[in-house]
């Protein structure tokens, strides 16, 4: 029986009516099909079929052709002809047919094309390849049918590359629109990453492998390849049907508004909008997974250049792991329940090569999650492998998997209290936990080729140490958003702490997190409500950030934070203002070395050894009690000896720590001696106190590995450090016969700048050099500066890759330097750059 | 119907927020924009490397008013605003032919 657009509007009511009861959408796309089936017909019969009974069918396309006609969606339709349109006869009678369907209230959407049209691939229409993926044919000329359905197949096995490799291309677009996220906290459930959409593309690239294999026609309807996917299909289809009906349109953009009214819906199980938004992430998960896959399985069947060069990344392959076609495998997956640290290894894996993982592993790892959660929840030593995990250039790509399978809630159970957590407000675009791991991707695309506004950024982040620490910071910077007290920064703390505490993260380690999480509020709040042109701002800001390092650390993180609330939050105005915070912050954290020092008489601990007294009080924030107590007791030893030396190795590197009598040249003797031991110096501090005493501080690696392979001389070096200190060594004997090292390319090289500032502080000048490390730059500089009569008061050196940034504070006869000594010195200093 | 354009320093912005309210002014609209004035930019140093700022970050405030209380709302900027330092920013003043509530086509004072 054929519907009359009469009875259309009650029998659509009835429809959502059983919706609301129900919340089947199945069941509304099934029955609105088959009315709007009716419907068409009813119309075509009465115009096209009249004027042309052959030559001529009609198909339904898209949606519509696999009957998932959603309450408002268009309806496609395909106007097939044998030839090309007879417009004269036709048209008037195409147009009776339309405006019959726009009067019934459907939103048509229709197009005419001659058989041999549909069997070519139009490069700016794409669409209608897809579309007729879709097709159903509903009425006029059969034989018209049969004619696209004898040809399609053909013509889709023979454009299979090109069609794929569109249809990826428009899917990545459309991902990247949505900055390639499902966790938006107001989603489209069709457009959306992980959206129907998505679900679609996962059978149309089956369809498309279909035809070439040759394989029968998929049968339209529900999926026969990805059962699991069901589920997913029925609360996205859900939300769809119930959005659609809300606005009375094909509105598919789930608001918070609409989270709220689906859960008042008898049919909804949710207790509140939060559990609603879970079951979608859920689903849009393994939606954007599918599909990721898909595309991916489908667009490496080619020959192409990607291919040639997953082949290659195959060498990378080792005895735990294998590459092949661009992911990565477990070889022995067996054992992951035995050895879960295999685990870590593996991301550690995907982290330095870059390499996603290959669906197998995926699902290895989450069978082995039970073991995963008994295995991480006891206190173990992790914090190596966590620390180098979250070091490496790949990091950002091994969290989103680790987050993914769910080893990362294994191993930080924390995570969970934000996995898919909506919290509303008015700037936030994605859920905490995208939040989190995009923050992490914001920092480590500064390590790429930043654009010149965030170049500043990208150098911070190339001198930063342990960028792991700022990466653990990140991730549980908003952990405490889970509690919903409003109280985020201090409900994160407690978090923090077990969980570093459970990896055996040092104590250092386990302060700087802690600091740079209960700061993580602090710049941004200064940057937008501090006068920052007053003195008074940058003091407290230097007092609660504490050093440059860490200023550096939150100078990031503050700058991932912001740039992971939504696309666009990091605009310009807010680059400027925190650099400014930064630069104000660091030129007082600058200007107090020399400047701000620990009064004689006046120490603000009892504890604290009377040696301290009159060195800059940012020793006091640089080093903890142990350190200090090591130093007095240097301190003890020098008085006896002249000079105590102690030398140890530490996380990789040696540090030499030095308390002796000053005297002039002796930091630049010290630098000469470990430079003559073919040392590397990597930093270096220097303080002297009321008494006229030092203590100095290097730290050095040693890259012809002689303190390892030799540790007797360790001792040689000691014994020669002591010497040159009391001055019974001469060091450009120890110097002579050094190999001369080699320098990068002139292209390569770090421009060497000297620049002096006479207002840094009240007693001393400051001079800063930026230039190309090598070995003894830093004995030539002190040096310069010792032979031009000069007194280094304070010193703070850092290397970062190849760059040396080598502060130093310096008088002249207890005084500043004057203008002519000031030119006199940087000639000097740049000919030895 | 005055339109009052003000053009601050960032940190100022709860100040005037809370001065404008204090006169009972609500409605506004704020811009995070860049520029500078006759302070021009300035020349920033850091590790030895210049750089030239020369647009300044600043907030601007835009709020239209009945004309009668024109002088009331511009004061209670400028004393919110003023640091007496150069960069404390403007206030530009113009005429509004008409103002429309969308929602309900209130006009003129009344769709303030």
């Amino acid at each position: 029986m054929l519907l009359s657009k009469l009875n259309f509007g009650p029998i659509s009511e009835v429809i959502q009516k059983e919706f609301a009861a129900t919340g089947d959408a199945a069941r509304v796309l099934q029955h609105r099909t088959a009315l709007v089936d009716d419907m068409v017909l009813s119309a075509f019969q009465k115009s096209l079929w009249l004027t042309a009974p052959s030559g001529l069918a009609l198909l339904a396309v898209g949606g519509y052709g696999r009957r998932e006609l959603f309450p408002h969606s268009d309806v496609d339709l395909l106007i097939l002809t044998a030839g090309a349109f007879d417009a004269h006869h036709s048209k008037e009678a195409l147009s009776l047919f339309l405006r019959e369907l726009w009067d019934s209230g459907l939103r048509i959407s229709h197009s005419v094309r001659t058989v041999p049209e549909c069997c070519e691939l139009h490069v700016h229409n794409v669409e209608l390849s897809i579309s007729l993926l879709d097709h159903r044919f509903l009425g006029g000329d059969p034989r018209v049918h049969e004619m696209l359905a004898s040809k399609l197949p053909a013509f889709l096995r023979s454009r299979r590359h090109d069609l794929v490799r569109q249809v990826c291309r428009i899917a990545r677009e459309r991902h990247a629109k949505y900055r390639n996220t499902i966790f938006h906290m107001e989603p489209d459930v069709k457009e959306a990453p992980g959206g129907l959409r998505d679900y679609h593309l996962v059978r149309w690239l089956d369809r498309l492998q279909s035809a070439n294999s040759g394989a029968p026609e998929w049968s339209i309807g529900a999926p026969e390849r990805h059962p699991e996917l069901d589920g997913a299909w029925r609360c996205l289809s859900r939300l769809r049907c119930f959005l659609h009906y809300q606005a009375g349109r094909d509105a598919n953009w789930l608001t918070f508004e609409m989270q709220d009214e689906f859960v008042q819906q008898a049919f909804s199980s949710h207790a509140d909008s939060a559990g609603c938004m879970r079951e979608y992430f859920r689903s849009a998960r393994a939606v954007h997974r599918a599909a990721l896959r898909a595309m991916e399985s489908a667009e490496g069947r080619g020959g192409s250049l990607l291919v040639l060069f997953q082949d290659w990344r195959s060498r990378l392959s080792n005895a735990e792991f294998t590459v092949s076609g661009g992911r990565v495998y477990l070889r022995t997956p067996g054992m992951l329940n035995a050895d879960p640290e295999m685990a870590l290894r593996l991301f550690q894996f995907t982290a330095r090569h870059g390499i996603p993982l290959s669906a197998d592993a995926e699902r290895r790892l989450i069978q082995a999650l039970p073991a995963f959660q008994e295995y991480f929840s006891t206190s173990r030593p992790l914090w190596r492998a966590v620390s180098e995990l979250l070091s490496l250039p790949h990091t950002p790509l091994a969290l989103d998997a680790m987050c993914e399978t769910g080893v990362l809630a294994a191993i930080f159970p924390e995570w969970r209290r934000i996995e898919c957590l909506v919290v509303r407000d008015f700037y936030h675009r994605f859920t905490v936990d995208e939040h989190t791991l995009q923050a992490v991707r914001h920092l480590w695309d500064l390590g790429g080729a930043a654009p010149p506004p965030r170049q500043r950024f990208a150098e911070l982040f190339a001198e930063v140490e342990q960028p792991a620490i700022l990466a653990l910071a990140l991730l549980f910077h908003d952990i405490g958003k889970g509690g919903g007290d409003g109280r985020h920064v201090q409900a994160a703390l407690p978090l923090a702490d077990a969980a570093l505490e459970r990896i055996q993260a040092p104590s250092p380690v386990r302060d700087a997190v802690r600091d740079l999480i209960a700061s993580h509020l602090v710049l941004s709040t200064a940057m937008s409500s501090r006068d920052l042109d007053d003195p008074a701002t940058a003091v407290a800001l230097a007092e609660r950030v504490g050093t440059v390092e860490q200023l550096k650390k939150l100078t990031l993180l503050t700058y991932a934070d912001i740039s992971a609330i939504a696309p666009g939050a990091m605009t310009p105005w807010r680059l400027e203002q925190l650099w400014r915070t930064y630069l104000c912050v660091y030129r007082e954290l600058t200007r107090e070395l020399d400047a701000e020092r620990i009064e004689t008489g006046r120490l603000p601990s009892e504890s604290l050894p009377a040696f301290v007294e009159g060195f800059p009080k940012r020793y006091l924030r640089t080093h903890n009690e142990e350190q200090m107590r090591r130093h007095a007791e240097l301190e003890a030893r020098s008085r006896a000896l002249g000079a105590a030396v102690d030398i140890r190795r530490e996380n990789g590197v040696f540090i030499a720590e030095i308390v002796a009598q000053d005297r002039p040249g002796l930091f630049a003797a010290i630098a000469g001696a470990l430079a003559g031991f073919g040392a590397r110096i990597l930093k270096a501090e220097a303080f002297s106190n009321s008494r006229r005493e030092v203590l100095d501080t290097f730290v050095f690696s040693d890259p012809s590995h002689n303190l390892e392979l030799n540790p007797p001389e360790m001792e040689r070096l000691r014994l020669i450090l002591a010497k040159v200190i009391l001055g019974r060594m001469d060091i450009r004997e120890l110097l002579r016969g050094r190999p001369k090292p080699t320098l990068p390319s002139r292209h390569a090289r770090v421009r060497p700048t000297v620049s002096f500032d006479a207002d840094a502080s009240v007693t001393s000048t400051l001079i800063e050099v930026v230039a190309e490390d090598r070995p003894g730059l830093l004995y030539d500089l002190a040096s310069q500066i010792s032979q031009a009569g000069c007194n280094i008061e304070v010193v703070l050196i850092d290397t970062q890759a190849h760059k040396a940034l080598d502060v130093f504070y310096v008088t002249r006869d207890g005084r500043k330097l004057d203008g002519a000594a000031m030119a006199d010195l940087n000639q000097k200093l740049l000919a030895v750059c | 119907m005055k339109k009052v354009e003000a053009i601050i320093q960032p940190f100022k912005l709860e100040d005037v927020k809370e001065a404008l309210k204090g006169v009972g002014i609500d409605g506004m609209t704020v811009t995070e924009v860049r520029g500078h004035g006759r302070q021009k930019g300035h020349k920033e140093v850091y590790r030895g490397q210049e750089y030239e700022v020369d647009l300044l970050p600043k907030v601007k405030v835009e709020m239209v008013i009945p004309s009668a209380r024109l002088e009331e709302v511009v004061r209670a900027v400028i004393v919110a605003a003023r640091t007496g330092k150069i960069g404390d920013g403007k206030i530009f003043v113009y005429d509004v032919a008409e103002a429309i509530r969308i929602r309900n086509e209130d006009r003129g004072e009344a769709a303030l």
